[in-house]
């Protein structure tokens, strides 16, 4: 199971609900709202082809503002282009308008501020605030320069405060509204995280303790033995047993590695153990070796931890790729040593002896 | 008993020169006399029937060295620590006649270098390792025989054992593996070692002339 999956979609889910819901207010305000306020004026303007080429490119900007919201993408440098294109135009619209009529004929103001609700909503609200201020300098600019008289400097605040109230609100609680959807999803997320972890948790103590179980069986017994001096070291079977135990838990060190071929470097402990008792042991690998799941490795690995054991001074590992599988081979110089299987799970042992010298060889398949 | 076979042996490690003349001097029946030890090719004198040879003198491989020695007829047996295939590949490509790692040596040396000094393959684990690794495109085909043969040699069993193992004789258990070695022989660039080896084969019944006509036109030409 991911954690990634659950929080992803509810956010997903949430946020883009909310952009959808921009985009269709952006997207009524430019035609409805500000398309109705252009036709109803169109006679008045300085130059109607100016106003209606202002219309048009605003729509044009909603268009990819919208585009870029619903697909996720935009970052600061995009938002800014768009909204910046759409204070300009506006100043345009304001300054074609007629002397004396500005902020009854001007339908670029409003619409301005809109755009800035949609393509600045992924970014900080200082951001948009920033934008509002200046659309409206911009504005009170042209205003300006038409002749400021008590009366428009009322209209403007008056209409001022209309716009910017209502905006402000929207970006507002479009950030109000994703902010707990975000928050749900964080939670989402790490309850997943969580979650996977004590699967992951659970999983890599069961397994450690399945190994230590398994190796408890033959350790613990033994030092009970030699610690209440019921075992005789100078025994020779207690030093086998010894030798083993000692190779088993090599092994299961080795086995909590990460090796890039961990077949070999499981048998390389094993060996590593078998030269600490003074026998020489070699390992030598031909081929490409395919990856060996755990069970068939123990399998094999206990196979050269027994022989190993069994060896009085020479032991030969050798691991070669044959067709889809391997073949893991020992040569060893048993006098005696513990009887072997014939077969183990899908792993097929077959051995000879000669005089004194074990040969054993165990071949596994990719199935 | 026949006459010695001379060695020089080609090294910069008084330890390894002191290792091969105790296994030398080791030898029941002192088939071989040790005539020049040194560090330097170039001091190599004419006389020794083979030149045991470390792959690296003073830090520097000299694989690059070994087809020139060839050519001026030294039968060359490599002594060295490396163990990659690739590299045993490329030195019997070259026309050296054996390849001995240092652990292999107490085992082979002294087999290997009686068998050059007469024109025998000597095939070590090393090197059957070395053929069964070996992916090439352009590779000899070994028969299935063959292939088992050196997996079983390389597993490290006495060669009476794979016998055994495979049901036939210790003799024809020398046969696959030598056979395996030939094919080698016969590949690659020609080399006079290579040649005295074929002939010796052909010689020996080992490989018969219309099995091998690749290469029997050059085997025939050094024969006779």
């Amino acid at each position: 199971m991911s954690s990634v999956q659950p929080s992803a979609i509810l956010a997903t889910r949430y946020s883009r609900a909310l952009d959808i819901a921009v985009v269709v207010v952006v997207a009524g305000w430019d035609l409805a709202g500000a398309g109705g306020e252009l036709l109803a004026n169109l006679a008045g303007y300085r130059s109607a082809a100016v106003q209606v080429a202002a219309w048009l490119v605003l729509a044009a900007v909603v268009t990819a503002g919208s585009v870029l919201l619903l697909r996720g993408r935009g970052g600061r440098r995009s938002s800014w282009t768009m909204a910046a294109l759409a204070a300009a135009i506006s100043t345009v619209v304001a300054a074609g308008c007629p002397r004396g009529h500005m902020l009854a004929a001007d339908w670029g103001w409003g619409i301005a501020g809109w755009i800035g609700v949609l393509v600045l909503l992924r970014r900080p609200l200082t951001e948009f605030v920033v934008f509002l201020g200046l659309e409206a300098l911009a504005t009170f600019a042209v205003l300006v320069r038409d002749g400021l008289t008590r009366e428009s400097l009322a209209a403007f605040v008056t209409v001022l405060s209309a716009s910017v109230v209502i905006q402000l609100a929207a970006a507002l609680a479009a950030r109000a509204v994703a902010i707990p959807a975000r928050q749900a999803a964080d939670l989402a997320a790490s309850d997943a995280a969580a979650r996977e972890q004590r699967v992951i948790s659970a999983r890599v103590h069961a397994a450690r303790q399945v190994r230590w179980m398994a190796v408890r069986e033959t350790v613990e017994p033994l030092l009970q033995d030699l610690a209440a001096g019921r075992a005789n070291p100078a025994d020779q079977a207690v030093r086998r047993d010894c030798a083993i135990a000692a190779a088993r838990l090599r092994r299961l060190f080795a086995e909590s590695d990460d090796a890039a071929d961990p077949l070999i470097h499981e048998l390389l402990a094993c060996a590593d153990v078998a030269e600490r008792r003074g026998v020489a042991a070699d390992l030598e690998a031909v081929g490409a070796i395919p990856a060996v799941p755990a069970g068939a490795r123990r399998v094999l690995t206990d196979l050269a931890i027994t022989i190993l054991s069994a060896a009085a001074t020479r032991a030969r590992i050798t691991v070669a790729a044959a067709g889809d599988g391997l073949i893991v081979s020992f040569v060893a110089d048993c006098p005696a040593g513990a009887p072997l299987p014939s077969a183990d799970g899908d792993i097929a042992i077959s051995h000879q002896r000669d005089d004194d010298v074990l040969w054993v060889e165990a071949r596994w398949n990719v199935r | 008993m026949e006459r010695q076979v001379t060695i020089a042996i080609v090294e910069d490690h008084p330890v390894v020169v002191e290792g091969v003349t105790s296994w030398v001097n080791g030898d029941p029946a002192r088939r071989i006399r040790i005539v020049q030890v040194t560090s330097d090719l170039a001091d190599l004198g004419p006389e020794p029937d083979v030149v045991v040879l470390d792959l690296e003198l003073g830090g520097q491989m000299i694989t690059e060295k070994i087809p020139g020695l060839v050519a001026g007829g030294r039968r060359i047996v490599v002594f060295s620590a490396h163990v990659d295939p690739g590299i045993i590949l490329a030195v019997l490509e070259a026309g050296a006649y054996a390849y001995v790692t240092k652990e292999e040596g107490r085992d082979h040396l002294v087999e290997t270098i009686v068998a050059a000094a007469g024109d025998r393959p000597h095939v070590t684990r090393s090197q059957a390792q070395a053929m069964l690794a070996d992916t090439r495109p352009g590779r000899p085909a070994l028969s299935a025989q063959e292939r088992q043969a050196l997996l079983l040699w390389f597993q490290g069993m006495s060669k009476a054992s794979v016998g055994r193992r495979m049901a036939i004789t210790e003799n024809t258990v020398r046969q696959y593996i030598d056979r395996a070695r030939m094919k080698y022989a016969a590949t690659g660039r020609p080399a006079p070692t290579k040649d005295a080896l074929l002939a010796r084969a052909i010689e020996d019944g080992l490989v018969h002339p219309s099995e091998v006509a690749v290469y029997t036109s050059w085997a025939f030409r050094e024969a006779t």
